[in-house]
Protein backbone atom coordinates (compact mmCIF):
# COMPACT_ATOMS: atom_id res chain seq x y z
CA UNK A 1 0.00 0.00 0.00
CA UNK A 2 3.03 2.40 1.28
CA UNK A 3 4.38 1.37 -2.48
CA UNK A 4 2.00 2.17 -4.35
CA UNK A 5 1.35 5.81 -2.47
CA UNK A 6 4.85 6.89 -3.21
CA UNK A 7 4.90 5.60 -6.87
CA UNK A 8 1.24 7.28 -6.99
CA UNK A 9 3.45 10.67 -5.88
CA UNK A 10 5.97 9.94 -8.35
CA UNK A 11 3.62 9.91 -10.86
CA UNK A 12 1.72 13.04 -9.41
CA UNK A 13 4.95 14.85 -9.35
CA UNK A 14 5.80 14.17 -12.59
CA UNK A 15 2.85 14.59 -14.77
CA UNK A 16 3.10 18.12 -12.55
CA UNK A 17 6.20 19.01 -14.16
CA UNK A 18 5.43 17.44 -17.26
CA UNK A 19 2.11 19.73 -17.07
CA UNK A 20 4.08 23.12 -16.45
CA UNK A 21 6.32 22.59 -19.50
CA UNK A 22 3.32 21.45 -21.25
CA UNK A 23 1.58 24.68 -20.28
CA UNK A 24 5.00 26.87 -21.13
CA UNK A 25 5.12 25.67 -24.13
CA UNK A 26 1.94 25.73 -24.62
CA UNK A 27 1.79 29.76 -23.65
CA UNK A 28 5.17 30.01 -25.73
CA UNK A 29 2.85 28.84 -28.95
CA UNK A 30 -0.12 30.84 -28.38
CA UNK A 31 2.81 34.22 -27.90
CA UNK A 32 4.39 33.60 -31.18
CA UNK A 33 0.70 32.81 -32.60
CA UNK A 34 -0.28 36.32 -31.50
CA UNK A 35 2.67 38.40 -32.48
CA UNK A 36 1.17 37.83 -36.00
CA UNK A 37 -1.21 40.56 -34.72
CA UNK A 38 1.45 43.45 -35.48
CA UNK A 39 -1.04 46.56 -34.95
CA UNK A 40 -2.04 45.40 -31.24
CA UNK A 41 1.31 44.58 -30.38
CA UNK A 42 3.31 47.44 -31.94
CA UNK A 43 2.11 50.50 -30.81
CA UNK A 44 2.21 48.78 -26.63
CA UNK A 45 6.01 48.44 -27.22
CA UNK A 46 7.44 51.61 -27.20
CA UNK A 47 5.54 52.09 -24.06
CA UNK A 48 6.67 49.02 -22.64
CA UNK A 49 10.45 49.57 -23.39
CA UNK A 50 10.21 52.91 -22.14
CA UNK A 51 9.23 51.29 -18.51
CA UNK A 52 11.16 48.25 -18.66
CA UNK A 53 14.50 49.72 -20.52
CA UNK A 54 14.45 53.15 -19.98
CA UNK A 55 13.53 53.24 -16.54
CA UNK A 56 15.80 50.25 -15.39
CA UNK A 57 18.74 52.53 -17.26
CA UNK A 58 19.30 53.73 -13.64
CA UNK A 59 19.43 50.97 -11.53
CA UNK A 60 21.47 48.92 -14.40
CA UNK A 61 24.19 51.80 -14.57
CA UNK A 62 24.45 52.22 -10.79
CA UNK A 63 24.70 48.82 -10.34
CA UNK A 64 28.01 48.17 -12.90
CA UNK A 65 29.22 51.27 -11.83
CA UNK A 66 30.39 50.02 -8.68
CA UNK A 67 31.11 46.59 -9.79
CA UNK A 68 33.63 48.32 -12.34
CA UNK A 69 34.88 49.99 -9.06
CA UNK A 70 35.06 46.65 -6.84
CA UNK A 71 36.43 44.52 -9.34
CA UNK A 72 39.32 46.77 -10.61
CA UNK A 73 40.04 47.03 -6.69
CA UNK A 74 39.82 43.22 -6.43
CA UNK A 75 42.06 42.53 -9.65
CA UNK A 76 44.51 44.98 -7.85
CA UNK A 77 44.28 43.04 -4.34
CA UNK A 78 44.76 39.60 -6.26
CA UNK A 79 47.36 40.83 -8.62
CA UNK A 80 50.11 42.07 -5.98
CA UNK A 81 53.30 42.20 -7.35
CA UNK A 82 53.05 38.65 -9.63
CA UNK A 83 50.93 39.87 -12.28
CA UNK A 84 51.89 43.22 -14.01
CA UNK A 85 49.13 46.11 -12.78
CA UNK A 86 47.74 46.63 -16.52
CA UNK A 87 46.04 43.57 -16.42
CA UNK A 88 43.18 45.10 -14.32
CA UNK A 89 42.02 46.59 -17.92
CA UNK A 90 41.86 43.00 -19.11
CA UNK A 91 40.17 41.77 -16.22
CA UNK A 92 37.85 44.27 -16.03
CA UNK A 93 36.73 44.25 -19.52
CA UNK A 94 36.28 40.44 -19.70
CA UNK A 95 34.16 40.14 -16.57
CA UNK A 96 32.32 43.15 -17.12
CA UNK A 97 31.38 42.49 -21.06
CA UNK A 98 31.25 38.69 -20.57
CA UNK A 99 29.75 38.42 -17.51
CA UNK A 100 28.65 40.45 -14.93
CA UNK A 101 27.06 43.18 -16.69
CA UNK A 102 24.55 40.73 -18.55
CA UNK A 103 23.55 38.66 -15.57
CA UNK A 104 23.96 41.18 -12.67
CA UNK A 105 21.63 43.36 -14.89
CA UNK A 106 19.35 40.54 -15.67
CA UNK A 107 19.15 39.69 -12.49
CA UNK A 108 18.48 43.09 -11.16
CA UNK A 109 16.00 43.70 -14.14
CA UNK A 110 14.46 40.48 -12.70
CA UNK A 111 13.30 41.60 -9.77
CA UNK A 112 12.20 44.70 -11.19
CA UNK A 113 10.77 44.20 -14.35
CA UNK A 114 9.93 40.34 -13.85
CA UNK A 115 8.03 41.33 -10.50
CA UNK A 116 6.17 44.17 -12.25
CA UNK A 117 4.73 42.23 -15.02
CA UNK A 118 3.80 39.68 -12.69
CA UNK A 119 2.13 41.83 -10.68
CA UNK A 120 0.38 44.03 -13.06
CA UNK A 121 -0.56 40.80 -15.43
CA UNK A 122 -1.93 39.68 -11.88
CA UNK A 123 -3.65 42.12 -11.13
CA UNK A 124 -5.01 42.72 -14.18
CA UNK A 125 -5.98 38.74 -14.20
CA UNK A 126 -7.98 38.59 -10.60
CA UNK A 127 -9.64 42.03 -11.19
CA UNK A 128 -11.19 40.20 -14.52
CA UNK A 129 -9.34 43.19 -17.12
CA UNK A 130 -8.49 40.53 -18.96
CA UNK A 131 -11.47 38.85 -18.80
CA UNK A 132 -12.76 42.48 -20.25
CA UNK A 133 -10.60 42.88 -22.92
CA UNK A 134 -11.38 39.43 -24.33
CA UNK A 135 -14.99 40.45 -24.30
CA UNK A 136 -14.47 43.76 -26.43
CA UNK A 137 -12.25 41.83 -28.78
CA UNK A 138 -8.89 41.80 -27.51
CA UNK A 139 -5.85 39.24 -27.60
CA UNK A 140 -4.73 39.94 -24.20
CA UNK A 141 -1.52 38.16 -25.36
CA UNK A 142 -1.14 40.13 -28.64
CA UNK A 143 -2.06 43.50 -26.08
CA UNK A 144 -0.10 42.74 -23.34
CA UNK A 145 2.24 39.99 -23.31
CA UNK A 146 3.19 40.31 -26.86
CA UNK A 147 5.06 44.01 -26.29
CA UNK A 148 7.06 43.44 -23.45
CA UNK A 149 8.56 40.74 -24.76
CA UNK A 150 9.23 41.82 -27.63
CA UNK A 151 10.23 45.23 -25.35
CA UNK A 152 12.62 42.94 -23.23
CA UNK A 153 14.45 41.29 -25.79
CA UNK A 154 15.19 44.33 -27.45
CA UNK A 155 15.65 46.67 -24.58
CA UNK A 156 17.58 44.51 -22.49
CA UNK A 157 20.93 44.55 -24.97
CA UNK A 158 20.55 48.12 -24.61
CA UNK A 159 20.42 48.78 -21.09
CA UNK A 160 23.36 46.05 -20.94
CA UNK A 161 25.23 47.45 -23.35
CA UNK A 162 25.17 50.80 -21.42
CA UNK A 163 26.14 49.17 -18.41
CA UNK A 164 29.32 47.85 -20.41
CA UNK A 165 30.24 50.90 -21.20
CA UNK A 166 29.72 52.41 -17.50
CA UNK A 167 31.50 49.49 -15.89
CA UNK A 168 34.16 49.44 -17.68
CA UNK A 169 34.39 53.41 -17.50
CA UNK A 170 34.04 53.10 -13.96
CA UNK A 171 36.80 50.54 -13.33
CA UNK A 172 38.91 52.72 -15.72
CA UNK A 173 38.54 55.65 -13.33
CA UNK A 174 39.03 53.63 -10.10
CA UNK A 175 42.40 52.21 -11.80
CA UNK A 176 43.38 55.83 -12.16
CA UNK A 177 42.31 57.72 -9.33
CA UNK A 178 42.70 54.64 -6.73
CA UNK A 179 45.69 52.37 -8.11
CA UNK A 180 47.47 55.30 -9.88
CA UNK A 181 47.59 52.98 -12.92
CA UNK A 182 48.13 55.11 -16.00
CA UNK A 183 44.96 55.38 -18.88
CA UNK A 184 48.25 54.02 -21.25
CA UNK A 185 48.27 50.97 -19.01
CA UNK A 186 44.78 50.40 -18.53
CA UNK A 187 44.11 50.81 -22.28
CA UNK A 188 46.91 48.58 -22.90
CA UNK A 189 45.21 46.24 -20.60
CA UNK A 190 41.89 46.53 -22.20
CA UNK A 191 43.07 45.94 -25.61
CA UNK A 192 45.37 43.43 -25.02
CA UNK A 193 42.53 40.71 -25.21
CA UNK A 194 39.69 42.54 -26.34
CA UNK A 195 37.89 40.80 -29.01
CA UNK A 196 34.34 42.04 -30.80
CA UNK A 197 33.26 38.78 -29.70
CA UNK A 198 32.97 39.83 -25.81
CA UNK A 199 30.24 42.30 -26.50
CA UNK A 200 28.44 40.12 -28.55
CA UNK A 201 28.42 37.03 -26.28
CA UNK A 202 27.14 39.70 -23.93
CA UNK A 203 24.35 41.09 -25.64
CA UNK A 204 23.22 38.14 -27.20
CA UNK A 205 23.23 36.77 -23.26
CA UNK A 206 21.10 39.20 -22.21
CA UNK A 207 18.94 39.33 -24.94
CA UNK A 208 17.96 35.85 -24.04
CA UNK A 209 17.62 37.05 -20.29
CA UNK A 210 15.30 39.50 -21.27
CA UNK A 211 12.89 36.68 -23.16
CA UNK A 212 13.12 35.21 -19.64
CA UNK A 213 12.06 37.40 -17.64
CA UNK A 214 9.43 38.85 -19.34
CA UNK A 215 8.05 35.53 -20.68
CA UNK A 216 8.37 34.54 -16.68
CA UNK A 217 6.45 37.26 -15.43
CA UNK A 218 3.42 37.10 -17.92
CA UNK A 219 3.61 33.76 -17.98
CA UNK A 220 2.87 33.87 -13.52
CA UNK A 221 0.73 36.94 -13.93
CA UNK A 222 -1.82 36.10 -16.53
CA UNK A 223 -1.99 32.37 -14.15
CA UNK A 224 -2.57 34.16 -10.76
CA UNK A 225 -5.23 33.13 -8.82
CA UNK A 226 -7.21 34.28 -5.94
CA UNK A 227 -6.82 38.16 -4.44
CA UNK A 228 -3.91 40.48 -3.66
CA UNK A 229 -1.77 37.19 -2.09
CA UNK A 230 -2.19 35.27 -5.43
CA UNK A 231 -0.90 38.71 -7.06
CA UNK A 232 2.38 38.70 -4.13
CA UNK A 233 2.58 34.62 -5.08
CA UNK A 234 2.66 35.24 -8.93
CA UNK A 235 5.36 38.38 -8.31
CA UNK A 236 7.77 36.32 -5.81
CA UNK A 237 7.93 33.14 -8.11
CA UNK A 238 8.21 35.40 -11.30
CA UNK A 239 11.67 36.79 -9.87
CA UNK A 240 12.59 33.43 -8.42
CA UNK A 241 12.06 31.77 -11.71
CA UNK A 242 13.42 34.43 -13.58
CA UNK A 243 16.79 34.51 -11.58
CA UNK A 244 16.85 30.54 -12.11
CA UNK A 245 16.21 30.83 -16.01
CA UNK A 246 19.05 33.71 -15.93
CA UNK A 247 21.64 31.50 -14.57
CA UNK A 248 20.45 27.77 -16.28
CA UNK A 249 20.79 30.28 -19.81
CA UNK A 250 23.88 31.90 -18.27
CA UNK A 251 25.38 28.40 -18.09
CA UNK A 252 23.85 26.74 -21.44
CA UNK A 253 25.63 30.08 -23.16
CA UNK A 254 28.74 29.62 -22.17
CA UNK A 255 28.33 25.75 -22.79
CA UNK A 256 27.50 26.31 -25.92
CA UNK A 257 28.68 29.40 -27.59
CA UNK A 258 31.29 30.53 -25.58
CA UNK A 259 33.03 27.06 -24.94
CA UNK A 260 32.83 26.75 -28.72
CA UNK A 261 34.41 29.65 -29.33
CA UNK A 262 36.88 29.18 -27.21
CA UNK A 263 37.40 25.66 -28.92
CA UNK A 264 37.18 27.26 -32.62
CA UNK A 265 39.60 30.03 -32.74
CA UNK B 1 3.96 62.54 -23.76
CA UNK B 2 3.56 59.02 -25.24
CA UNK B 3 5.47 60.53 -28.48
CA UNK B 4 8.33 62.32 -26.24
CA UNK B 5 8.61 58.50 -24.61
CA UNK B 6 8.50 56.71 -27.86
CA UNK B 7 11.44 59.33 -28.82
CA UNK B 8 13.54 58.84 -25.98
CA UNK B 9 13.42 54.91 -26.07
CA UNK B 10 14.68 55.42 -29.41
CA UNK B 11 17.18 58.04 -29.02
CA UNK B 12 18.62 55.92 -25.58
CA UNK B 13 18.75 52.79 -27.93
CA UNK B 14 20.30 54.77 -30.75
CA UNK B 15 22.89 56.20 -28.11
CA UNK B 16 23.62 53.01 -26.55
CA UNK B 17 24.63 51.15 -29.74
CA UNK B 18 26.55 54.04 -31.17
CA UNK B 19 28.26 54.11 -28.07
CA UNK B 20 28.89 50.24 -28.56
CA UNK B 21 30.30 50.36 -32.06
CA UNK B 22 32.34 53.56 -31.15
CA UNK B 23 33.66 51.68 -28.23
CA UNK B 24 34.70 48.28 -29.92
CA UNK B 25 35.96 50.13 -32.49
CA UNK B 26 37.95 52.26 -30.42
CA UNK B 27 39.40 49.41 -28.41
CA UNK B 28 40.07 47.09 -31.18
CA UNK B 29 42.01 49.98 -33.01
CA UNK B 30 40.14 49.40 -36.11
CA UNK B 31 40.73 52.11 -38.82
CA UNK B 32 37.42 53.07 -40.88
CA UNK B 33 37.53 53.40 -44.02
CA UNK B 34 41.01 52.38 -44.43
CA UNK B 35 41.91 49.60 -46.68
CA UNK B 36 44.38 47.25 -44.69
CA UNK B 37 46.55 44.73 -45.88
CA UNK B 38 46.27 40.82 -45.23
CA UNK B 39 49.15 39.05 -45.05
CA UNK B 40 48.80 34.84 -45.04
CA UNK B 41 51.57 32.79 -42.74
CA UNK B 42 51.72 29.16 -42.64
CA UNK B 43 52.93 27.41 -39.77
CA UNK B 44 52.86 23.77 -38.60
CA UNK B 45 52.34 24.71 -34.84
CA UNK B 46 50.65 28.47 -33.35
CA UNK B 47 51.36 27.28 -29.91
CA UNK B 48 48.63 29.48 -27.48
CA UNK B 49 48.07 32.24 -30.61
CA UNK B 50 44.61 33.54 -30.95
CA UNK B 51 42.61 35.99 -32.42
CA UNK B 52 43.32 39.45 -31.97
CA UNK B 53 47.12 38.92 -31.03
CA UNK B 54 49.53 42.11 -31.93
CA UNK B 55 51.50 41.41 -35.52
CA UNK B 56 55.34 43.02 -34.13
CA UNK B 57 57.55 44.37 -37.19
CA UNK B 58 60.74 45.55 -35.39
CA UNK B 59 59.25 46.08 -32.00
CA UNK B 60 56.37 48.10 -32.88
CA UNK B 61 53.03 46.77 -33.36
CA UNK B 62 51.36 46.91 -37.21
CA UNK B 63 48.59 44.95 -37.26
CA UNK B 64 46.04 42.10 -35.59
CA UNK B 65 45.93 38.19 -36.38
CA UNK B 66 42.72 38.13 -37.67
CA UNK B 67 41.88 34.28 -38.21
CA UNK B 68 43.55 30.98 -37.56
CA UNK B 69 42.21 28.40 -39.58
CA UNK B 70 43.69 24.32 -40.63
CA UNK B 71 44.98 24.79 -43.65
CA UNK B 72 46.61 21.95 -46.41
CA UNK B 73 47.53 18.87 -44.53
CA UNK B 74 49.58 19.22 -41.62
CA UNK B 75 49.92 23.42 -41.74
CA UNK B 76 48.15 26.25 -40.32
CA UNK B 77 47.00 29.15 -42.08
CA UNK B 78 47.27 32.38 -40.09
CA UNK B 79 45.99 35.35 -41.67
CA UNK B 80 47.32 38.80 -40.46
CA UNK B 81 46.03 42.19 -41.08
CA UNK B 82 48.58 44.70 -41.43
CA UNK B 83 48.54 48.43 -41.27
CA UNK B 84 48.66 50.16 -44.75
CA UNK B 85 51.69 51.96 -43.99
CA UNK B 86 54.01 49.06 -42.73
CA UNK B 87 56.39 47.97 -45.01
CA UNK B 88 57.25 44.10 -44.72
CA UNK B 89 61.07 43.18 -44.48
CA UNK B 90 63.11 41.89 -47.35
CA UNK B 91 62.61 38.14 -47.50
CA UNK B 92 60.10 38.03 -44.45
CA UNK B 93 58.99 35.15 -42.29
CA UNK B 94 56.76 35.19 -39.22
CA UNK B 95 57.56 33.60 -36.12
CA UNK B 96 55.15 33.35 -33.04
CA UNK B 97 56.36 33.63 -29.65
CA UNK B 98 55.56 34.56 -25.84
CA UNK B 99 55.51 39.06 -25.40
CA UNK B 100 55.23 38.42 -22.20
CA UNK B 101 55.04 35.97 -18.92
CA UNK B 102 51.78 35.80 -18.69
CA UNK B 103 50.43 33.78 -21.99
CA UNK B 104 50.49 36.40 -24.02
CA UNK B 105 51.66 35.58 -27.96
CA UNK B 106 52.55 37.82 -30.59
CA UNK B 107 53.23 37.16 -34.12
CA UNK B 108 56.99 38.63 -35.42
CA UNK B 109 57.87 39.34 -38.77
CA UNK B 110 61.69 39.60 -39.38
CA UNK B 111 64.11 38.87 -42.12
CA UNK B 112 65.33 35.55 -42.92
CA UNK B 113 68.86 36.47 -41.85
CA UNK B 114 67.52 37.74 -38.46
CA UNK B 115 66.42 34.41 -37.28
CA UNK B 116 67.55 33.03 -34.12
CA UNK B 117 70.40 30.29 -34.29
CA UNK B 118 68.02 27.14 -33.46
CA UNK B 119 68.20 24.82 -35.83
CA UNK B 120 64.29 23.77 -35.15
CA UNK B 121 63.23 26.93 -36.43
CA UNK B 122 65.36 27.20 -39.39
CA UNK B 123 64.10 23.60 -40.60
CA UNK B 124 60.59 24.95 -39.59
CA UNK B 125 60.83 27.90 -41.73
CA UNK B 126 62.66 26.07 -44.29
CA UNK B 127 60.07 23.72 -44.81
CA UNK B 128 57.18 26.14 -44.98
CA UNK B 129 58.72 27.83 -47.51
CA UNK B 130 56.53 27.53 -50.65
CA UNK B 131 56.36 29.46 -53.93
CA UNK B 132 53.51 32.10 -53.28
CA UNK B 133 52.28 34.58 -51.02
CA UNK B 134 52.29 32.74 -48.09
CA UNK B 135 54.52 33.49 -45.58
CA UNK B 136 56.59 31.24 -43.87
CA UNK B 137 56.49 30.71 -40.21
CA UNK B 138 57.41 28.63 -36.54
CA UNK B 139 56.27 29.07 -33.07
CA UNK B 140 58.97 29.27 -31.04
CA UNK B 141 59.00 27.26 -27.93
CA UNK B 142 56.49 29.03 -24.56
CA UNK B 143 57.67 29.86 -21.68
CA UNK B 144 55.76 26.87 -19.97
CA UNK B 145 57.42 24.13 -22.18
CA UNK B 146 60.85 26.20 -21.67
CA UNK B 147 59.54 25.94 -17.67
CA UNK B 148 58.45 22.09 -18.15
CA UNK B 149 62.05 20.94 -20.14
CA UNK B 150 64.08 23.26 -17.20
CA UNK B 151 62.44 21.16 -14.78
CA UNK B 152 62.95 18.29 -16.10
CA UNK B 153 66.52 18.86 -16.33
CA UNK B 154 66.70 19.79 -12.82
CA UNK B 155 64.87 16.48 -12.14
CA UNK B 156 67.71 14.58 -14.54
CA UNK B 157 70.47 16.39 -12.22
CA UNK B 158 69.01 15.52 -8.71
CA UNK B 159 68.87 12.13 -10.13
CA UNK B 160 72.92 12.37 -11.09
CA UNK B 161 73.27 13.66 -7.49
CA UNK B 162 71.58 11.19 -5.56
CA UNK B 163 73.38 8.77 -7.60
CA UNK B 164 77.11 10.18 -6.98
CA UNK B 165 75.91 10.38 -3.27
CA UNK B 166 75.60 6.75 -3.07
CA UNK B 167 78.26 5.83 -5.26
CA UNK B 168 80.46 8.67 -3.05
CA UNK B 169 81.08 6.54 0.08
CA UNK B 170 83.91 6.77 2.58
CA UNK B 171 86.00 3.53 0.71
CA UNK B 172 85.71 6.10 -2.32
CA UNK B 173 86.64 9.15 -0.45
CA UNK B 174 89.99 7.28 1.02
CA UNK B 175 91.23 6.20 -2.75
CA UNK B 176 90.18 9.35 -3.86
CA UNK B 177 92.75 11.14 -1.01
CA UNK B 178 95.26 8.16 -2.15
CA UNK B 179 95.20 9.76 -5.25
CA UNK B 180 95.93 12.73 -4.34
CA UNK B 181 98.97 12.01 -2.38
CA UNK B 182 99.67 9.60 -5.36
CA UNK B 183 99.33 12.92 -7.65
CA UNK B 184 101.37 15.41 -5.54
CA UNK B 185 104.22 13.10 -5.15
CA UNK B 186 104.51 12.77 -9.25
CA UNK B 187 104.34 16.51 -8.93
CA UNK B 188 107.30 16.68 -7.14
CA UNK B 189 109.15 14.10 -9.11
CA UNK B 190 107.80 15.80 -12.10
CA UNK B 191 109.24 19.64 -11.04
CA UNK B 192 112.82 18.36 -9.87
CA UNK B 193 113.32 16.52 -13.73
CA UNK B 194 112.11 20.01 -15.15
CA UNK B 195 114.84 22.10 -12.59
CA UNK B 196 117.57 19.36 -13.81
CA UNK B 197 116.70 19.82 -17.33
CA UNK B 198 115.78 23.75 -16.79
CA UNK B 199 119.76 24.74 -18.17
CA UNK B 200 119.45 22.89 -20.73
CA UNK B 201 116.36 23.82 -22.13
CA UNK B 202 117.65 27.18 -21.40
CA UNK B 203 120.37 26.60 -23.78
CA UNK B 204 118.42 25.38 -26.27
CA UNK B 205 116.33 27.47 -25.81
CA UNK B 206 118.99 30.46 -26.26
CA UNK B 207 120.46 28.69 -29.69
CA UNK B 208 116.94 28.72 -30.96
CA UNK B 209 116.23 32.26 -30.16
CA UNK B 210 119.46 32.58 -32.20
CA UNK B 211 118.56 30.58 -34.66
CA UNK B 212 115.01 32.46 -34.61
CA UNK B 213 117.21 35.61 -35.19
CA UNK B 214 118.90 34.45 -37.90
CA UNK B 215 116.06 33.51 -39.58
CA UNK B 216 114.17 36.42 -39.07
CA UNK B 217 117.44 38.78 -40.59
CA UNK B 218 117.60 36.33 -43.57
CA UNK B 219 113.53 36.85 -44.15
CA UNK B 220 113.73 40.54 -43.78
CA UNK B 221 116.78 40.50 -46.26
CA UNK B 222 114.73 38.43 -48.39
CA UNK B 223 112.21 40.60 -47.89
CA UNK B 224 114.02 44.07 -49.05
CA UNK B 225 115.87 42.18 -52.03
CA UNK B 226 112.17 41.82 -53.17
CA UNK B 227 111.18 44.83 -52.41
CA UNK B 228 114.11 45.96 -54.56
CA UNK B 229 113.71 43.38 -57.65
CA UNK B 230 109.96 44.78 -57.01
CA UNK B 231 110.89 48.33 -56.99
CA UNK B 232 113.49 47.84 -59.60
CA UNK B 233 111.34 46.03 -61.95
CA UNK B 234 109.02 48.90 -61.70
CA UNK B 235 111.41 51.74 -62.41
CA UNK B 236 112.03 53.55 -65.74
CA UNK B 237 115.46 52.64 -65.96
CA UNK B 238 114.88 48.98 -65.90
CA UNK B 239 111.56 49.34 -68.64
CA UNK B 240 114.60 50.98 -70.55
CA UNK B 241 117.24 47.74 -69.94
CA UNK B 242 114.57 45.69 -70.83
CA UNK B 243 113.63 48.00 -73.95
CA UNK B 244 117.17 47.71 -74.94
CA UNK B 245 117.28 44.13 -74.56
CA UNK B 246 114.47 43.77 -76.77
CA UNK B 247 116.37 45.76 -79.30
CA UNK B 248 119.75 43.68 -79.35
CA UNK B 249 117.44 40.84 -79.57
CA UNK B 250 116.46 42.06 -82.38
CA UNK B 251 120.07 42.72 -83.64
CA UNK B 252 121.34 39.27 -82.37
CA UNK B 253 118.30 37.56 -84.42
CA UNK B 254 119.48 39.63 -87.61
CA UNK B 255 123.26 38.94 -86.97
CA UNK B 256 122.15 35.10 -86.65
CA UNK B 257 120.68 35.23 -89.95
CA UNK B 258 123.59 36.95 -90.79
CA UNK B 259 125.96 34.19 -89.59
CA UNK B 260 123.41 31.14 -91.06
CA UNK B 261 124.18 32.78 -94.41
CA UNK B 262 128.05 33.20 -94.10
CA UNK B 263 127.56 29.33 -92.68
CA UNK B 264 125.88 28.48 -96.14
CA UNK B 265 128.33 30.15 -98.06
CA UNK B 266 131.20 28.43 -96.49
CA UNK B 267 129.53 24.97 -96.45
CA UNK B 268 129.84 25.65 -100.56
CA UNK B 269 133.12 26.87 -100.33
CA UNK B 270 134.17 23.99 -98.09
CA UNK B 271 132.92 21.33 -100.73
CA UNK B 272 134.90 23.21 -103.62
CA UNK B 273 137.80 23.01 -101.35
CA UNK B 274 136.98 19.52 -101.05
CA UNK B 275 136.26 18.84 -104.83
CA UNK B 276 140.29 20.40 -104.78
CA UNK B 277 141.70 18.53 -102.12
CA UNK B 278 141.03 15.42 -104.04
CA UNK B 279 142.38 16.67 -107.76
CA UNK B 280 145.31 17.96 -105.61
CA UNK B 281 145.41 14.45 -104.09
CA UNK B 282 145.04 12.60 -107.37
CA UNK B 283 148.01 14.98 -109.11
CA UNK B 284 150.19 14.17 -105.88
CA UNK B 285 149.40 10.56 -105.79
CA UNK B 286 149.81 10.33 -109.69
CA UNK B 287 153.61 12.14 -108.93
CA UNK B 288 154.44 9.93 -106.57
CA UNK B 289 153.87 6.92 -109.11
CA UNK B 290 156.26 8.92 -111.15
CA UNK B 291 153.10 9.44 -113.60
CA UNK B 292 153.45 12.30 -115.79
CA UNK B 293 156.43 14.86 -116.30
CA UNK B 294 156.08 16.10 -112.79
CA UNK B 295 156.25 12.47 -111.65
CA UNK B 296 159.26 11.80 -113.92
CA UNK B 297 160.81 14.98 -112.71
CA UNK B 298 160.35 14.31 -108.70
CA UNK B 299 161.20 10.33 -109.08
CA UNK B 300 164.00 9.87 -111.57
CA UNK B 301 167.41 11.57 -110.52
CA UNK B 302 168.11 11.13 -113.74
CA UNK B 303 165.78 14.18 -115.05
CA UNK B 304 167.07 16.10 -111.81
CA UNK B 305 170.59 16.00 -113.13
CA UNK B 306 169.91 16.92 -116.86
CA UNK B 307 167.70 19.94 -115.18
CA UNK B 308 170.73 20.79 -112.94
CA UNK B 309 173.12 20.39 -116.53
CA UNK B 310 170.60 22.72 -118.21
CA UNK B 311 170.57 25.47 -115.29
CA UNK B 312 174.36 25.01 -115.19
CA UNK B 313 174.49 25.38 -118.86
CA UNK B 314 172.10 28.63 -118.96
CA UNK B 315 174.37 29.93 -115.86
CA UNK B 316 176.87 29.66 -118.17
CA UNK B 317 175.35 31.23 -121.10
CA UNK B 318 174.22 33.91 -119.07
CA UNK B 319 177.34 34.84 -118.07
CA UNK B 320 179.10 34.36 -121.72
CA UNK B 321 176.49 36.75 -122.68
CA UNK B 322 177.56 39.60 -120.38
CA UNK B 323 180.70 39.02 -121.17
CA UNK B 324 180.92 39.18 -124.95
CA UNK B 325 177.29 40.72 -125.61
CA UNK B 326 178.59 41.55 -129.41
CA UNK B 327 178.24 37.71 -129.88
CA UNK B 328 175.07 37.37 -129.45
CA UNK B 329 173.51 40.95 -129.91
CA UNK B 330 174.05 43.24 -132.97
CA UNK B 331 172.25 46.71 -133.43
CA UNK B 332 172.64 47.70 -137.03
CA UNK B 333 171.01 51.46 -137.63
CA UNK B 334 170.29 51.39 -140.78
Amino acid sequence: MGTVTALAGVGAAVRRALSAVGAAARFGGDVVVSSRDYLTWFPQAFQQAWRLGIGSLPLALFISAFTGIVLALLASYSFTGAVPLYFVGTLVEKTITLELAPVLTGLALAGRVGANIAAELGTMRITEQIDALETLGYDPLAFLVVPRIIAGVTMFPVVVGAAMLVGVGAGWIASVLLLHLSTPEFVKGLRLFFQTFDVQYGLVKSASFGLAVTAIGSRRGLSTQGGAEGVGRAATSAVVYSAIFILVLDAFWAVTWLLGHEVSR
Amino acid sequence: MKRINDALVGLVTVAVVVALVVAVTWVRQADIGRHQRTVVARFRDVGNARVGNAVVIRGVVGGRIEGIELGETGWVDVRMKLDPTVRLPRDPVVLLNESSLFGEWQATIVEREALPADDVVQREIAAATVPGDRLPGASLPGIGKLTAVAGQIAGDVATVAGRVEVAFDDSAARELRGSFRNVAELSSTLAKVVRSHASDLDTLSRQLSGVIGSLDRATRTVEVTAQRVDSATTSPEMRNIVTDLSVGAVELRRTATQVRTLSDRFAASQGHLDVLLANGDSILVKINAGRGSLGLLVNDPTMYYRTDSLVAQLRALAADIQANPKKYVSVRIF
